[in-house]
């Protein structure tokens, strides 16, 4: 791997940094970057890359994408695909209206949106329920709705798994960049099993918590996570609020690995747990 | 003013500041002294001593040492320059010229042939503000203004503002001077700003037409401009605010610039940065802004001159804003005779520095 590359607005994709061409497979292009023509004049080839914002460049040579890491602690802007964990806001005829972002528009989750709901059997959420959804679709301009899922339209399953409403837990706030690295995380290759994404702070979490009984996570792009302990019994509370500490100042401090386990082992001996 | 430490106002003010150093006991005076020079992180201050009796690399790191500063030292063609930690490594690779008014003091002390140059750049950092969706807060010893911008982008406007273009995100400008309410000087400053950040916002970009780019930029500290004075000397620290506030927001923009302010005296010496008590005496003040690329974005003019001297002033500026040319056609040549790090590396370092504070777990483990 060549040495880290910080790119400003303006600035080409040197070739050397970009993942090797194989397999007939397009280079995907990620959030920051650009596609430009270049006048023929020049000897190169007819396209460069250029940055649009500034940030780290990072290619994936498996997946053979390569985009623009922008510093961590931005506004969520609804991105199509993006899981996030909305908050319903009220009810409507046809429509759940949610909140993703403080101080912005509401998003639409059709009523009908969850699996196996039908005019008969939906579910009925109340005002500050929380659910885990996709975002459908972003429109365009002013005033544009964002919609959300929990199904995906194609086969009426609750893919990826997990959509739908959440039940019980908690959620803790936490930077986007934070969010976004703990889905890369988790979406990583089991076999990687040491501290993926610079992150162990969950898989230490998971050995010490995996007496009391576990717990389950789910991550929203739009900086949120939900963390909920229900098997833990007594010690359910001290779990879940241990985890979001632990999460939160993971994300916060920008601990390495060391000083994750140090973290996590400490916040566990305060609360009395594991 | 918000800290006891000196303010490096004008150009006489840190020459007077330092006239009072000549020998090294001064200069230790000058760092942990009650008035302690400040040495921030990011502050870039650097030391440079003339090779003059023969040092080698030991002698003078131990000299500086013994001034209680902890510095690493590089030999630069006629000097040593001694790089103080906190600051950041790749500027120490410039090389300083002795002809620099506003970046380097030199003084000689009477008994060492010895000279020392102190350079001190702008100082920034990103996100300072929680709320905004991008800001940044910027210093610049030279003209002593302190700033504070807020970008939030982007927004929904009321219907009949983005009437205008609807094809394009709609860019708002807000200046707000620290102690009084914005007037006719600020609707000024805020129609050059405007047009400037509006040729580098990429406002076709996905989710932008037909909203609103809105910066805010606070005057925090420094002197105020006053009714009647020419606001050119704000003018560079305001479009440096903004553009990292822009960065720091993650607006799509097309490139990057940098600004700077030159004065010309009545004898027609070319001065950078003049304060704004210094910019009344010029014959004529100069704002100019060069892109990333090399394009001048921004030609502000005010008093007598000839068409002579704005070239002088043009060649000047660019060498100041960026010495390394970048330019891939060539369009740009190489200046020499800048001094210090360009402004251009400026607007880099600052990013840089975020970028290793968010990602240290990517970086360090490459």
């Amino acid at each position: 791997m060549t040495t880290p590359l910080v790119l400003l607005p303006g600035e080409e994709v040197p070739s050397d940094h970009l993942p090797p061409t194989k397999n007939n497979n397009p280079l995907k292009l990620g959030p920051g970057l650009r596609l430009l023509s270049q006048p023929s004049t020049s000897a190169a080839a007819g396209h460069v890359l250029t940055a649009t914002q500034a940030g780290l460049l990072t290619t994936d040579a498996k997946r053979n994408t390569v985009s623009l890491l922008s510093f961590s602690n931005r506004r969520y802007l609804p991105t199509t695909n993006d899981l996030i964990i909305a908050q319903i806001h009220h009810s409507s005829a046809d429509y759940f209206h949610c909140m993703v972002t403080p101080h912005t528009a509401h998003a639409l989750l059709g009523q009908l949106s969850f699996e196996g709901a039908t005019k008969k059997t939906r579910p009925m959420l109340k005002q500050g329920e929380l659910v885990y959804a996709r975002v459908l679709s972003v429109g365009i301009g002013a005033g544009a709705e964002v919609e959300l899922t929990c199904v995906n339209p194609a086969t009426g399953k609750a893919e990826p798994g997990g959509l739908g409403p959440l039940v019980g837990g908690m959620v803790f706030d936490v930077s986007t960049g934070m969010a976004a690295r703990l889905i890369r995380a988790s979406s990583a290759s089991p076999d990687q099993t040491d501290a993926v994404e610079g992150l162990v702070v969950l898989s230490e979490l998971d050995k010490k918590l995996e007496s009391v009984g576990g717990f389950e996570i789910a991550v929203g792009r739009n900086g949120k996570v939900w963390v909920d302990c229900s098997n833990a019994g007594d010690s359910a509370i001290q779990a879940t609020v241990a985890i979001g500490r632990c999460l939160q100042q993971t994300d916060e401090g920008n601990l390495s690995t060391s000083e994750q386990k140090k973290l996590v082992s400490r916040i566990l001996r305060e609360m009395k747990i594991g | 003013m918000r800290t006891g430490q000196p303010r490096l106002g004008s150009q006489n003010r840190i020459a007077a500041y330092f006239a009072a150093v000549v020998s090294d006991e001064s200069v230790r005076e000058c760092f942990a002294g009650p008035a302690a020079f400040p040495i921030l992180p990011n502050k870039r201050v650097y030391f440079a001593r003339n090779r003059g009796d023969g040092e080698d690399k030991e002698e003078v790191e131990a000299k500086v040492q013994a001034l209680g500063v902890t510095a690493t030292s590089k030999y630069m063609g006629e000097q040593w320059l001694v790089h103080v930690p906190g600051t950041h490594t790749r500027s120490a690779t410039h090389h300083p010229q002795k002809n620099c008014v506003s970046n380097f003091v030199t003084f000689t002390t009477r008994h060492q042939a010895t000279t020392t140059f102190i350079m001190v750049g702008p100082t920034a950092s990103l996100a300072p503000l929680y709320r905004a969706d991008g800001s940044s807060s910027y210093t610049c010893p030279a003209t002593g203004y302190e700033l504070l911008g807020a970008v939030n982008a982007p927004v929904e406007l009321p219907a009949r503002r983005d009437a205008l273009k609807p094809e394009e995100a709609t860019v708002e400008v807000f200046v707000k001077p620290g102690t009084t309410t914005a007037g006719v000087g600020e609707r000024y400053v805020e129609g050059i700003l405007r047009s400037v950040l509006a040729t580098v916002i990429l406002g076709r970009e996905k989710g932008l037409p037909r909203r609103g780019v809105v910066i805010t930029l606070a005057i925090v500290g420094g002197e105020d401009v006053e009714r009647g004075d020419s606001y050119l000397t704000l003018l560079p620290a305001l479009l440096h605010t903004s553009l990292l506030a822009l960065l720091s927001a993650t607006v799509p923009l097309s490139m990057t610039f940098s600004a700077t302010l030159l004065g010309v005296t009545k004898s027609g010496i070319i001065i950078p940065d003049p304060s704004a008590a210094d910019a009344k005496a010029m014959a004529s003040l100069h704002a100019l802004a060069f892109s990333s690329k090399g394009h001048l974005l921004l030609n502000e003019s005010q008093g007598r001159f000839e068409f002579d001297t704005w070239e002088a002033v043009r060649q000047k500026a660019l060498a100041i804003c960026q010495n390394t040319a970048v330019s891939a056609d060539g369009d740009v040549s190489m200046a020499e005779g800048a001094e210090g790090a360009p402004l251009h590396d400026f607007v880099r370092e600052t990013v840089e520095d975020q970028v290793h504070r968010d990602y240290p777990w990517k970086i360090d483990a490459v």
